[in-house]
């Protein structure tokens, strides 16, 4: 009896601790999972911006209706199929495919519904295209009021079907008196997004009270092309415009984050192993080279941001380097280079002692036989902490940030002294900015980084299991 | 000075001719440089914090700075009161350990004891890799994945930026650390104890609970400690995730500034590089390097004893 018992507790026991390990995989997958899916909606905004627009959210507090949020076409480009259909900048997206639209999140996620080909449009053009120039006009018979008056009505406008005349004032949109310009058209936008087609509008012509209705909706129909491949391809080969999450791009970030690395590795390769060596192969076993190996291990644990911190007063200020990309690589050696050392000195430590003794008493010299002997051996392995160092460095953020790289540059650093961003902080500048599809763009440039950082992981697995040798 | 005289037997040299002894000199010599950086760049670290600092504790006491819990240097009058940073980043480090202790333990013990060899061998990479995971992508997750899930879910309250989500986070970025130095000194433990154990009687659960984990109980704890100045010294997830502006008292459903986001905001600021607010960031920094290097100590020697104990 008492036996069972403590067997299902045994057993419990091992429950729980495979559900440890399953809880903490399921919550890193969860993570990538829901960045992917984040990153899913780039094909939906390539696709917009593909098609000519760049949308941006506007939100108007009107007395009386309260907080209301639109898209509005914040770029047309010319000669794009959104220029063709008569679209421009400053028209009002109240549709996407029969979806009512109220932020650019919502039209790329019934552009990315919507699918392939063809999808309706429903906007509202922009004031000038829908009741030409507003005016505001004292009223002569009342001190101090004024009324918005129309000036001229474009030919073919919304207004003109509707029967507006110039001269006319507008005394109420949609049971919204009218107290400005602006408010005027926003009233119209209003309406619209509550769900009417027809907007009531009461006018005064001639001093008599009139009621007309506008219809303010146009509908054209704009091909879509999603085109999966094409927009990670132009997402990762364009420097972009930072001010619009569909026409953004990684190159500069990934082109600063090579040359970053680049020079770190410059660095850091001869350092690490040149210091391992010395420590593995050439140092004597005293206080001093105990308080060397202490002194490594402790400058591996040190916080990336007092890295940053050194980084920037020694690098940028003392050295005068400035945000440089030569100071950006610097300081990643300095955090990287501890790392390196720790790893290429297991390495060497993987060698046999009689590898080198054999060879010493053929007459080898000792950089004889680290050179001809010891290295070889431990190449495949020196190589292997070398490139999960280089992972590492991809991904890190903080010295760099606090070392004051830019979060966003237009250009793609050409020498070593330009300044540069790279893809993390990219992400990091990216993740903060509030405006829809921003957090889209950070999940696409994450994918990138961990791709990368899979790849290269990967490749070091694949070398140590195919080049380690084992010494029996 | 050395003559080469492969012609006369009597007088062979079995030493090497000097050239070469200079050049082995040489190399051993830039080797030794190598591994000298290390020195330099510790002592340049310590040295550089304790002058730029300096001016700073030449104008706020020590007690004002640790003991003061309002932090507000730009305000007038400032104040440097650092234990609200300091509170923030030990709740911050309290949610990430409760998250990643138990359950990177649990996982150790699990691939040491109860995986099969197969399972191990396919867990432990998977492991290093989750590991290296960029910093950045767990802010993300935390800032536009945890803090909107948890709003829907528990807390309504909860504000955008706030200490919760950033901890729960780092916590799950901190598992694989833990999991993989606590699953090495749990399975050096050697065998003969466990047989032992087993011989005695013992279930599994009491070999692993009684027997191997007590024996490697230092090493596990050192892996705590090695968490502990990780969850410190981490910046990106808290400068994305848990907000710009102190909470005193601590409220982790409130934005909540640490020490490493305090150094993010003073180095990315716009003030002027001379200004007094940049010996602020210097003591911030030495604090961290102080509080990080105390807990690395800690752990590296209890790791070394428990090396030499089971060797």
């Amino acid at each position: 009896m008492r036996r069972s018992w403590r067997k299902g507790l045994g057993n419990a026991f091992g429950v729980l601790a495979t559900s440890g390990l399953l809880l903490a995989l399921l919550a890193l997958g969860t993570m990538i999972a829901t960045t992917a899916l984040q990153a899913g909606k780039l094909t939906a905004m390539d696709a917009m911006a593909q098609a000519g627009l760049a949308l941006s959210l506007r939100s108007v507090d009107l007395p009386g209706l309260g907080f209301l949020s639109y898209v509005v076409a914040a770029q047309v480009d010319a000669n794009s199929a959104a220029a063709q259909v008569g679209l421009s900048q400053g028209d009002v997206i109240v549709a996407v495919g029969g979806r009512p639209v109220g932020r650019p999140n919502e039209v790329w996620g019934a552009v990315k519904a919507r699918g392939e080909g063809p999808a309706t449009i429903a906007w509202i053009p922009k004031p000038e295209k829908l009741w030409g120039r507003l005016q505001a006009v004292a009223r002569p018979e009342r001190a101090g009021e004024f009324c918005v008056t129309l000036t001229s009505i474009p030919a073919g406008s919304k207004a003109q079907e509707a029967g507006l005349q110039p001269g006319d004032v507008l005394i109420s949109v949609g049971d919204l008196p009218v107290t400005g310009t602006r408010q005027a058209w926003e009233a119209v936008v209003a309406a619209v997004r509550s769900g009417l087609e027809e907007v009531p509008l009461e006018i005064e012509r001639e001093g008599k009270r009139l009621k007309l209705s506008l219809h303010p909706v146009q509908r054209t129909e704009i091909p879509f092309q999603l085109d999966f491949f094409g927009a990670w391809w132009r997402f990762l080969t364009r420097i972009g415009d930072p001010r619009y999450p569909e026409r953004t791009g990684l190159l500069s970030a990934l082109v600063g984050s090579l040359l970053v690395v680049g020079v770190m590795a410059l660095f850091v390769f001869p350092l690490g192993v040149g210091a391992a060596v010395y420590l593995e192969e050439y140092a004597p076993k005293n206080w001093f080279t105990e308080a060397v190996q202490i002194l490594i291990a402790n400058l591996a644990g040190m916080p990336s941001a007092v890295v940053g911190i050194f980084g920037l007063e020694i690098f940028a200020r003392s050295w005068g380097l400035g945000r440089s990309v030569f100071a950006g690589g610097l300081t990643l050696a300095l955090l990287i280079l501890p790392q390196t050392i720790i790893a290429t000195r297991e390495a060497l430590r993987a060698v046999p002692r009689w590898v080198r003794e054999a060879a010493a008493s053929l007459g080898a010299t000792p950089w004889q036989v680290v050179r001809f002997h010891v290295l070889p051996y431990a190449l495949p392995g020196i190589f292997t902490g070398f490139i999960l160092a280089l992972a590492r460095a991809l991904g890190e953020a903080a010295p760099l940030l606090l070392l004051g790289a830019f979060l966003y540059v237009t250009f793609v650093p050409k020498s070593l002294m330009d300044s540069f961003t790279i893809v993390p902080l990219q992400i990091f500048d990216w993740a903060t900015k509030p405006q829809d599809g921003f957090s889209c763009v950070a999940a696409a440039a994450i994918i990138v980084l961990i791709i990368t950082h899979l790849a290269l992981n990967s490749l070091a697995i694949f070398l140590r299991n195919r080049y380690q040798r084992r010494w029996t | 000075m050395l003559v080469n005289s492969h012609h006369s037997i009597t007088s062979l040299e079995l030493r090497p001719p000097f050239g070469r002894l200079l050049k082995e000199r040489f190399i051993r010599w830039v080797f030794m440089v190598c591994a000298f950086f290390a020195v330099v760049i510790t002592f340049a670290t310590l040295g550089m914090f304790v002058a730029e600092s300096l001016p700073f504790f030449a104008q706020v006491s020590l007690g004002e700075f640790l003991g003061g819990i309002r932090w507000a240097p730009l305000h007038e009058p400032p104040s440097y009161g650092v234990l609200a940073l300091v509170a923030d980043t030990l709740v911050i480090t309290a949610i990430a350990l409760g998250v990643a202790l138990p359950l990177g333990l649990l996982s150790a013990v699990f691939l040491s004891e109860y995986a099969s060899f197969r399972l191990r061998q396919v867990c432990k990479p998977i492991l290093e890799v989750l590991a290296g995971v960029p910093t950045v992508v767990y802010g993300f997750f935390a800032l536009r994945f945890v803090t909107p899930l948890l709003q829907r879910t528990f807390l309504p309250q909860l504000s955008f930026w706030n200490g919760l989500s950033a901890g729960l986070v780092m916590g799950i970025m901190i598992i694989p650390l833990v999991a993989s130095i606590s699953e090495e000194v749990l399975f050096a433990v050697p065998r003969r104890l466990r047989e032992a154990a087993y011989a005695l009687g013992a279930t599994k659960f009491e070999v692993t609970t009684r027997v191997v984990i007590p024996a490697a109980s230092s090493g596990i704890g050192a892996s705590f400690i090695l968490a502990l100045s990780r969850a410190i010294g981490e910046t990106m997830i808290v400068a994305l995730a848990a907000g710009r502006t102190p909470a005193w008292p601590p409220d982790p459903t409130r934005p909540m500034l640490t020490i490493t986001t305090t150094i993010v905001n003073i180095a990315t600021g716009d003030h002027e590089a001379t200004a007094f607010i940049w010996s602020v960031l210097f003591a911030l920094g030495f604090l961290l390097f102080l509080s990080t290097l105390v807990f690395n100590v800690a752990s590296h020697v209890i790791v070394r004893r428990f090396r030499e104990r089971f060797p």
